[in-house]
């Protein structure tokens, strides 16, 4: 090694022409980089929620649908007056002229301008529209209104039960999957036209495709953001560490260089940057330059304490000393993020790749780059004999040697207190709850949650296996009962199948009697009914409810929350009657909440596998490079210490384990073994020369202890920018990590020592 | 006497222009007269036959139906009863309406459950509306369209399936009727040797194409025009209905009491 270092130093020009090469052969491929913001591609294929998804598709033609609410506080009698009404019928029309939406059958459109009424009278039934022309007079809105309370179907799904809010739902045409951001946009731009004319109506846009195309398109736009605040923290941090502007350029670049040669890989590899991977320039950033951190605060040290006369010697014996715990650390950290493989999530393993791939990229260049640009450089006239932080260090020896029962004591009452919070971490996923509260997005969904029915769902697939099984009075009967029980829980706002439909069918042609709002007793009646509401709509009507055969059907069930632990319960509480609703049928289950329940826990069980692997991982890295096991265990005693606290912390605090928070764990084994890392190597060389442990403290706190002080600030500054995203699940990220990284420093620097003294002992 | 024979050659040419443009009248037809030919193709006074309903979703699910149909023409007016025969749940269930002619009266339309046994009124549809669960709508299943309500444009001729058509174009006069029937243009292919729309596209409200209306075998039963086989298709749900015609029997003076609430909870017998 000390030949490659005396080979860079002697040829520095060639090696820095080679490194430009490379870089610009990277940053010719960036433009290829693409962006996947369709979460549909993020899950697994083989997954039973996205199976069942596409099931619920291509059998049932479901779909999210986009919900545009109309609110009035304004008006005494909220939406029921005439300038609302006419804006409910602009926004349909609008919506009806245009291609990014499917407007073709009443299922695809519902509003105050499309639904009907199907009212029962006393020789027949009567089936009209609520609202053919935007009403005006005072008595034909009454009408209107008392109409839809008596009708009831429509309560809650379109208008409020207090007569303040009213929806439109729509039907993003199948062509725009993926590009749900341009609908948004589109719809927001009607409205502000539509606000600009002023008036007291607010209107609200969400439902879940609005949802994922915002969540998708805002996570790259924040990246973008964050990515010059986090250089200039960088930039602050290493100029307080190396109080110079070389200290300040070398690093940035040698992060930046390594941030393009991955973005530049993954453009090569025709990887799109998912969601989750836009963290990844930020993780470079933060975690590659500790490398060179290390290795400029190592040759300085060795250059302030004299022993070394020429620059070129200084670069090949700073180099000599640091490339092995720097290549230890890169290969540690690698590992954890590569234990990422075993996620289910294309994203993740994604994820777990190219950091791993950035790392590396960061210490090739950094054991070239910085000998060769060193070398180049003008020779530092004066070394600082006062390095930064010195007082500080020289207090941290102190606290070590002499109050170890105390630093003891200190992190058993963390750890106890952390293992209680740990019993106390619950599982909970809410893509909603993922947005600031302040949020348009976030803002529209609570509103409208509060209002109406709910704009989340949970769909049911039955299939009976039999043509004609669902028309059975005792399966219709099953499915009244499931809905029944549904819609007994709080977070149900409102349930519909086709024995919904059949009940009001039933009730319809009994003079609308509400006591004959059961499901029809005979499979003939069902099936006379089915035709009969068939004269009413389009063909493909029914497709969202049950088979062209009858032998499958759907159940809707419309929730107020996204929460997974809701959806979680609630599925649950069904299938425990499945025995009892539907013997002889087999019942499955999609929808948005299910997803979700289903995706937070495909991500959990995934990073706790990660997490397992990754100190296997890193415990054998350990072992391979100290050669003892002990050593290679307690080396992983610090990361492990953080990672439980951190747990331990959300557990006390409420936080759940969620989609954001699961990945910390994984990420903060890898970053934060680095500390421990380094310290025992440090510990073990000044152990070798033959010096006590006081005398090791203080000699591995002024090289080492300073390099790390820098490491820790600079990760938890990086990670701290997160705070600054739109959305929850990075600002979530950036403090758990830093947090953990923090406890990690700590524990490695505090703990740690003397912990090594009683192995000693 | 030069003079004289100008004025001979001018009154003669003129004679020969004018003769020709009589006797090129009949290419020389409006958008809105070949319409007007349609509407009076002769279709019997009254009809039977059977009607076989296919219904194929999108995936290929397929839903079928037997039906026997009777109508009368009452002038404009008319009055048809029509008995689902298959599948079984709903053997018996049966149909009556009354159509009138014009848009200033909404059609009665009465049904019979025989599950219910009892008679139920249907009110009033939309002419957007699907029919009876097809992807034809109201206005899609009658003889021919509401003329006064389009504006017609002869567009030219075309060969369809070896037949020569015209080409007419209709366009719903106002942005209302554009909303009630769902459609902004329709272009119908009309065989001119028949009067018989053999194609008919249409565009819905943002100018996309909607559906395709194409008849298979036309044939002449006791010397009526008749397609007995028509599909509906629509591009955009990728849904289709097929209905198949038979047994037609036209004019057989079918009484006024057939079509009667009595005759339709009696269901059909042989």
């Amino acid at each position: 090694m000390q030949n490659l270092f005396s080979f860079i130093v002697h040829r520095a020009w060639p090696v820095l022409i080679v490194l430009a090469v490379i870089t610009g052969v990277f940053v010719v491929q960036l433009p290829k980089i693409k962006m996947e913001t369709n979460i549909e591609n993020m899950l697994p294929h083989s997954m039973d929620a996205y199976v069942n998804k596409k099931k619920l598709e291509k059998i049932f033609s479901s779909a999210d649908m986009v919900v545009i609410g109309i609110t009035n506080d304004q008006s005494p009698d909220g939406i029921y007056n005439p300038h609302t009404l006419k804006l409910v019928d602009e926004l349909t029309g609008w919506l009806q002229m245009h291609k990014q939406f499917r407007t073709l059958a009443l299922s695809d459109l519902m509003s105050l301008s499309t639904i009907k009424d199907i009212r029962g009278t006393p020789d027949g039934m009567e089936v009209e529209h609520f609202m053919q022309q935007p009403l005006s007079t005072p008595a034909s809105i009454n009408h209107l209104r008392q109409r839809l309370a008596d009708n009831g179907i429509y309560m809650g799904s379109i208008v409020s039960e207090d007569g303040r809010g009213t929806l439109i739902v729509v039907r993003p045409d199948p062509s725009y999957i993926g590009h749900y951001h341009e609908i948004y946009q589109l719809i927001k731009d009607k409205v502000s036209e539509i606000e600009a004319r002023g008036g007291p109506e607010k209107i609200l846009i969400t439902g879940r495709p609005i949802i994922e195309g915002v969540f998708g398109a805002y996570m790259p736009q924040d990246m973008q953001q964050m990515q010059p605040m986090i250089l200039a923290l960088l930039a602050l941090l290493l100029f307080v560490a190396f109080r110079n502007i070389r200290g300040v350029l070398i690093p940035l670049a040698v992060v930046i260089l390594s941030e393009l040669w991955m973005l530049g890989t993954m453009a090569a590899a025709g990887i799109p940057i998912y969601t989750v991977t836009t963290l990844l320039p930020i993780l470079i950033l933060a975690v590659g330059i500790a490398d060179s951190v290390h290795l400029l605060t190592h040759i300085r040290v060795e250059a302030g304490r004299g022993q070394v006369e020429s620059k070129q010697h200084a670069i090949i014996a700073g180099m000599s000393g640091m490339w092995s715990p720097i290549l230890m650390t890169t290969l540690t950290t690698a590992a954890g993020f590569l234990a990422m493989l075993t996620s289910d999530l294309l994203p993740m393993r994604y994820f777990g790749v190219f950091a791993a791939v950035g790392i590396i990229y960061a210490f090739i260049i950094t054991i070239l780059f910085i000998p060769a640009i060193e070398a180049v450089l003008p020779h530092r006239e004066k070394v600082q004999k006062k390095l930064a932080f010195s007082g500080y260090l020289n207090w941290m020896s102190r606290v070590v040697v002499e109050q170890p029962k105390r630093i003891i004591a200190i992190f058993v009452i963390m750890m106890l207190s952390s293992g209680y919070g740990l019993s106390q971490l619950q599982v909970n996923s809410s893509l909603v709850s993922e947005f600031r509260p302040s949020d348009p997005i976030r803002l529209a969904d609570t509103t409208l949650n509060a209002h109406f029915a709910g704009t989340n769902s949970l769909d049911i697939m039955l299939d009976t296996g039999v043509q004609d099984g669902v028309l059975s009075p005792s399966f219709l009967a099953g499915m009244s009962k499931l809905q029944a029980m549904a819609e007994t829980e709080a977070v149900v706002g409102d349930s519909s199948s086709i024995a919904e439909f059949l009940s009001e069918m039933n009730k319809v042609m009994h003079e609308g009697k509400q006591s004959w709002r059961v499901t029809p007793a005979s499979s003939d009646l069902a099936a006379q009914y089915l035709l009969l509401y068939s004269f009413s709509g389009a063909p493909d009507d029914f497709d969202s409810f049950i088979t062209s055969d009858y032998s499958q059907a759907h159940i809707r069930i419309q929730l107020k929350s996204d929460s997974s632990a809701d959806a979680e319960h609630l599925v649950h509480l069904l299938e425990s009657h499945q025995q009892e609703w539907f013997p002889n049928a087999t019942m499955e289950f999609a929808g948005t909440a299910y997803t979700t329940f289903r995706f937070s826990d495909l991500i959990i069980t995934g990073q706790i596998q990660s997490l397992l692997l990754a100190l296997v991982f890193i415990f054998l890295l350990c072992l391979a490079m100290f050669r003892r096991f002990g050593d290679a265990a307690l080396a992983l005693l610090p990361v492990s210490i953080s990672v439980a606290v951190i747990y331990g912390i959300m557990g006390l605090v409420g936080l759940p384990l969620e989609i954001g928070t699961a990945i910390t764990g994984a990420m903060a084994l890898g970053i934060g073994v680095d500390f421990a890392i380094h310290y025992l190597y440090r510990y073990r060389y000044y152990e070798q020369q033959g010096l006590d442990h006081e005398a090791i403290v203080v000699a591995s706190n002024d090289d080492t202890g300073r390099a790390l002080l820098f490491n820790a600030l600079v990760v938890i500054g990086g990670f701290l920018v997160l705070l600054t995203a739109h959305l929850y699940p990075q600002v979530k990220l950036g403090v758990l990590v830093a947090g953990s990284m923090a406890i990690c420093y700590l524990a490695s620097c505090y703990l740690f020592p003397v912990l090594l003294k009683a192995r000693k002992a | 006497m030069k003079l004289q024979k100008i004025a001979l050659i001018v009154f003669a040419l003129s004679i020969i222009t004018g003769m020709t443009s009589v006797l090129s009248y009949g290419e020389a037809l409006t958008g809105v007269q070949i319409m007007q030919r349609v509407d009076n193709r002769d279709d019997g006074d009254d009809l039977t036959q059977k009607i076989y309903q296919k219904l194929i979703d999108r995936r290929g699910g397929v839903r079928e139906r037997f039906i026997i149909a009777f109508r009368k023409d009452y002038g404009k007016d008319s009055k048809s009863i029509s008995y689902f025969l298959k599948p079984a749940n709903i053997r018996d269930t049966a149909l009556l309406t009354y159509d009138y002619d014009g848009t200033a009266r909404d059609d009665d339309q009465w049904l019979y459950l025989p599950a219910l046994k009892k008679v139920r009124r249907i009110s009033s549809s939309d002419r957007g509306d699907y029919f009876m669960g097809t992807d034809f709508t109201f206005e899609d299943i009658k003889q021919t369209p509401e003329l006064e309500d389009y504006n017609w444009t002869l567009t030219g001729s075309e060969v369809v399936d070896g037949h020569d058509c015209w080409v007419v174009q209709g366009v719903p006069k106002t942005d209302d009727l554009k909303k009630n029937l769902g459609y902004s243009k329709t272009v119908n292919y009309i065989r001119k040797d028949i009067d018989l729309a053999i194609r008919i596209d249409y565009w819905d409200r943002k100018g996309q194409e909607l559906k395709h209306f194409h008849t298979g075998e036309v044939k002449q039963i006791q010397g009526i025009w008749t397609a007995t086989k028509v599909v509906m298709e629509n591009s955009q749900t990728g849904h289709k209905t097929e209905m198949v015609f038979s047994d037609q029997h036209y004019n057989t003076g079918l009484s006024d009491r057939k079509f009667s609430e009595r005759m339709l909870k009696r269901g059909y017998r042989k």
